[in-house]
């Protein structure tokens, strides 16, 4: 695999190894059925349930009450009650969170969607000057860790008068390295043929790229469209250092202040807990439909 | 692309014009602002009006001095910081990486029924978001929480986990009775503070954190793993079994070998990610217990956000960057020592490395 | 291939580097656009623009009280204004500053007050204040810097020891037990200390542990402010105090009781008596209003009574371009009625003396606090001060196992080195 790209194993939605599993693997599962297999079995279903565990008792503490969240942390609710979300949705900021949310995941999508590839496409099959002294800079632009980017990006977007502002939270998530990387390697690994014969039809580059190149690319495009919008929906530095007016609160800042938030407010967990579980849906939708597509490619994505 | 032909001219035109969006904006949200930051590190701007104006002034390393000498406060915290961070990475990098491993070999099985379940089910927490966990780890690890409460099931009283400042290797000394710390340790400091100190392990609270790290992680690296382990090729492996190897040696002296390029690709991610702890620590404890969660990028965050020393604050992020990339390049040349083969050296193309550590730097982050 | 890919990336990351240099050199210092303006605004500014009033609210209450003050102050002036409560104040107008588009009105504590005066971001409109002979004259200390009246000051509080009537009586207690000495605090306490309950908790901060320092006649500062006297024996005793009560098991910390604050283990029964100001019986009547508690003045220490005293000001912005609207305001939140009703809505006593009989007789149950005021002794104010105090708070939940001296002296070292700069 390391050889190849991860784009034509995302292309193909490369077979898992065990759906074609012949029949002697069938013949073996019985075999298997020995002390060590049931070792491994319990093994595996005892740290499964270390891992989902905690986001069933996210769900089930959302509908419990302060008192009964407080004494029985492990057990079913006493009363089942949807209070909780009822104070998010009509006594707080919570469903302009969740539009804003949306909003900016929304557009990052879109925009790196379009400019990832466009670039990815130029740095794969364009031969321009100072082609590779943009790609070294792109590699360099990676290198940083966003970390150190709170206070200069803040100091930015104030100079550029956009502090504050749908633009100042948009605009600078709309492009990112990695993702125009994925995308140059995916062009990469097309074959030229296609685009060769289109321009000697006499198409423009941007007509090749638009209406011949991008169809094709449509499966390094979802890994795009799953990076961006699960980055986007879970980003937070950014959101804290771009924005302060309540109206351009996000999921990820407002929910982040419920959390710190003390005082009188109290511990409130089935209300913080409700918030939890309903920013979670998303990006938990996004994943269970592209499940395969992940599993199998996220670590091209990563590698590659 | 070394016998292609010249371009054609119009491609020269469209090239710039399609790489141009990108190169504006990572120009002007990543370049300029690293340049402008560096000048505020070396500045005296207050955080009124824009730090390029004219009553700016440039103070040398002024900023820097104070959080690397002098035993002020800024000290102090920094030198906290940095072992609060430093023990985070110590424990975090190693357990995820095992983890991962594990939950590769475990999963890879040919023969294993549910397999899309296991790997589903360790794979999800790496796709919510930082602050919705920690929110759920709030709860869970609260005085009265999920765990306490299953801890007590086994008769075990649980600690009062985001309450705990307590360092767990000094926990650990005073199972033996040891209280306080040597005089050749707590006499001397280091940062701003005292040796002892900053052998006290990561504390309680820290932890929890840590726990939360492994939890969210060891996912995303054990698809990594999973996808090296396939293209494993089973000769060797054949040829061992023939041998008479039985797993454990086989997984040890054939598969973990040819594992190698994954796992520095992991450790290095990893390291990276576990210098960048912010979104929990801002959503979580913010710093408490006694600093204990305290970590460099969000003491940057506090110190220009909050206390208005944007020039500190600025320059505890470039010793951060420092830092990782001094560290990552450490790392690099201690496991690049052994000769590697051709086909591997790939690999280590720095290209690749880069490219992956910016992908995956902010999922691992948390 | 490979080598020459190899080559091309460390030429590109060259000239990377190179250009950051250059960049560096051409930009940075020169384009100097002075977007820092309006640094001396000497008639306030006036314009038709909405003011925007930002607060660190203790809670829904006081939220809906400022609100609908503003909210009638808007109707009757014509200019629209909007209040946020902030989740995280201080950070949110330091943004503000920066941006050049902070509040127009906020909240500005003790602390904050210096570090904002010095780099110019407040409006220091005191002396235009009409009602500015009203406020009481420590609290116009408090908001003074360098013999400048900044802000009127918004109301405030201090601390007193609130009990629960319940426990109280269980432990089989008359009012004529209530504590007036550490020993009788200490006493009581450990009575009322049973296993479903702690005798006494409290956050772990200055904010609280540091009444019991002022009632040993410390002080983190001396009377002036100048000098920092942080390790001195009688701060020293009274932390050894509070540490002593932890030992025993008579006090804890509310964060040893999983709660975020002393008020929520006191509203939760997890505690019979906490240190709080009054600001507790707002949050107690709406979280908790169950509990009937009553409020007794802080027990003297060796040195007497003492408390702490909390207040903030209504800071105005200089970069506003409705100073003159936002002053109107101020006078209007800070007049007599108007703090009055506020007193009621959520707890805090009035900044002016001519509401302070009224209040006596509207709140005869609350009347301690305010007593309290002629003991009461206010928290450091000097820039740079609120990182130490931090720095101690951060301290507070270890305290029980703690080398309080040793404490004291890091701390007395911080405060020093503050002072100095």
């Amino acid at each position: 695999m390391t050889s190849t790209p991860l784009a034509d194993r995302i292309g193909t939605g490369a077979p898992e190894p065990d759906s074609k599993a012949p029949p002697p693997a069938r013949a073996g599962r019985h075999r298997a059925l020995m002390p060590a297999s049931i070792v491994l079995y319990v093994a595996l279903i005892a740290i499964a349930v270390i891992y989902v565990l905690p986001f069933l008792i996210n769900v089930v503490t959302a509908f419990k009450t302060e008192p009964d969240a407080t004494a029985n942390p492990l057990a079913l609710p006493v009363n089942w009650t949807t209070a909780a979300f009822h104070t998010l949705f009509t006594n707080s900021d919570f469903p302009t969170w969740v539009k804003n949310s949306f909003i900016v995941a929304v557009f990052v999508t879109a925009g790196r969607v379009f400019f990832d590839s466009l670039a990815g496409y130029a740095l794969a099959r364009l031969d321009f000057r100072g082609r590779n002294v943009v790609f070294a800079l792109l590699v360099a632009v990676m290198a940083v860790p966003s970390v150190v980017l709170m206070i200069p990006k803040f100091l930015v977007l104030n100079q550029f008068g956009m502090y504050d502002s749908y633009a100042g939270m948009i605009i600078p998530l709309l492009v990112d390295a990695a993702g125009v990387f994925i995308m140059k390697n995916f062009f990469e690994s097309i074959p030229r043929s296609v685009e060769e014969q289109a321009s000697i039809d006499g198409a423009g580059t941007f007509r090749v790229f638009w209406s011949i190149v991008l169809p094709m690319a449509r499966p390094a495009l979802v890994t795009i469209i799953i990076l961006s919008f699960q980055g986007s929906w879970n980003e937070l530095p950014h959101f804290i250092i771009s924005t302060q007016s309540p109206g351009l609160t996000t999921l990820t800042k407002g929910v982040a202040s419920l959390a710190s938030g003390q005082l009188s407010s109290g511990n409130q967990y089935p209300i913080k807990l409700a918030a939890a579980a309903i920013m979670t849906i998303p990006v938990a939708v996004l994943f269970f439909v592209f499940q395969k597509r992940i599993m199998n490619s996220s670590d091209g994505a990563v590698k590659e | 692309m070394a016998g292609r032909k010249r371009p054609p001219r119009r491609q020269g035109a469209a090239g710039w014009l399609f790489v141009s969006p990108t190169i504006v904006v990572l120009g002007l949200f990543l370049l300029v602002p690293v340049l402008m930051a560096l000048w505020v590190s070396f500045s005296d701007w207050s955080g009124v009006g824009s730090p390029l104006s004219s009553g700016v002034k440039f103070v040398g390393t002024k900023n820097y001095q104070q959080l690397l000498s002098g035993g002020s406060l800024a000290e102090t915290n920094f030198g906290t910081s940095l072992r609060n961070n430093a023990w985070y990475v110590v424990f975090v990098v190693p357990i995820q990486t095992a983890v991962a491993l594990l939950l590769a070999v475990l999963v890879n099985r040919q023969v294993l029924r549910g397999r899309g379940f296991f790997r589903t089910a360790f794979y999800f927490p790496s796709v919510t978001s930082s602050v919705a966990i920690t929110v759920l780890w709030l709860f869970l690890f609260s005085t009265t929480g999920a765990v306490n409460k299953a801890l007590s099931f086994i008769g075990v009283h649980g600690p009062n986990w985001f309450n705990d400042p307590d360092g767990i290797v000094h926990l650990a000394l005073r199972l033996f009775g040891v209280d306080r710390g040597p005089a050749a340790l707590t006499g001397h400091t280091a940062l701003g503070v005292s040796w002892w100190d900053w052998f006290a392990g990561p504390s309680v609270a820290m932890s929890a954190f840590i726990m939360m790290a492994v939890f969210t992680t060891s996912g995303t690296f054990m698809l990594l793993f999973i996808a090296a382990l396939q293209n494993l090729s089973s000769e060797v492996q054949e040829a061992a079994m023939m041998d008479g190897a039985n797993g454990w040696q086989r997984f040890w002296r054939i598969t973990l070998p040819q594992l190698r390029p994954t796992l520095f690709t992991v450790l290095t991610l990893g390291l990276i990610g576990t210098w960048q702890v912010f979104d929990q620590i801002y959503t979580g404890t913010r710093g408490a217990p006694d600093n204990t969660t305290v970590t460099p990028s969000y003491l940057s965050y506090t110190t220009a956000f909050g206390s208005q020393q944007w020039g500190q604050g600025a320059a505890i992020a470039f010793i951060l960057f420092v830092i990782i990339v001094v560290l990552t390049l450490v790392q690099r040349s201690v496991l690049r020592e052994r000769a590697v083969s051709k086909r591997r050296m790939r690999l280590y193309d720095p290209a690749r490395l880069t490219g992956a550590a910016a992908t995956t730097a902010k999922e691992t982050s948390r | 291939m490979q080598r020459r890919t190899h080559r091309l990336l460390a030429a590109g990351a060259l000239t990377a580097v190179a250009a950051l240099g250059l960049t560096a050199c051409g930009s940075g210092f020169s384009s100097g656009d002075g977007a820092g303006s309006g640094s001396s605004a000497a008639a306030l500014t006036s314009s038709d623009d909405p003011l925007s009033i930002l607060i660190g609210s203790s809670g829904s209450h006081e939220t809906k009280a400022v609100s609908s003050a503003v909210a009638d102050w808007s109707k009757s002036s014509g200019t629209k204004a909007t209040v946020t409560a902030a989740s995280d104040l201080t950070q949110q107008l330091s943004q503000g500053f920066a941006s050049g588009k902070p509040a127009d009105v906020f909240y500005v504590s003790t602390d904050q007050l210096a570090g904002y005066a010095k780099n110019g971001s407040l409006l220091a409109y005191g002396d235009q204040l009409k009602n500015k002979s009203d406020f009481f004259p420590t609290l116009v200390k408090s908001f003074t810097v360098d013999g400048t009246f900044y802000c009127a000051p918004k109301d405030f509080s201090t601390l007193g020891l609130i009990i629960n009537e319940k426990m109280w009586k269980e432990a089989g207690f008359t009012d004529s037990d209530v504590p007036t000495t550490w020993d009788q605090l200490k006493t009581v306490a450990a009575k009322l200390t049973t296993s479903d309950h702690v005798g006494l908790a409290l956050s772990p901060q200055y904010a609280r542990v540091g009444a019991f320092m002022a009632e040993a006649g410390g002080s983190f500062t001396n009377a002036d402010g100048t000098k920092a006297t942080v390790d001195s024996n009688a701060n020293l005793q009274g932390l050894e105090y509070v540490q002593g009560l932890l030992k025993s098991g008579d006090a804890k910390f509310s964060s040893d009781l999983g709660t975020g604050w002393g008020g929520e283990s006191f509203g939760k029964g997890q505690a019979a008596m906490t240190v709080e100001g009054n600001w507790i019986t707002g949050a107690l009547s709406a979280d908790y209003p169950d509990i009937s508690y009553k409020v007794a003045e802080m027990p003297a220490g060796p040195s007497g009574q003492g408390t702490l005293q909390f207040t903030n000001c209504w800071g105005i912005a200089k970069d506003s371009p409705n100073q003159k609207a936002a002053l109107d305001l101020v006078e209007k939140l800070t007049s007599t009625d108007q703090q009055l009703t506020f007193a009621k809505d959520f707890g805090v006593m009035p900044s002016v003396k001519s509401a302070a009989d009224t209040w006596k007789t509207d709140n005869p149950d609350l009347a301690p606090f305010l007593d309290s005021a002629s003991f009461a002794e206010g928290v450091p104010n000097q820039a740079g001060s609120a990182d130490v105090v931090a720095a101690f708070d951060s301290k507070m939940s270890g305290l029980k196992t703690a080398d309080a001296k040793a404490l004291l002296a890091t701390t007395q070292k911080q405060f020093a080195a503050v002072l100095s700069q």
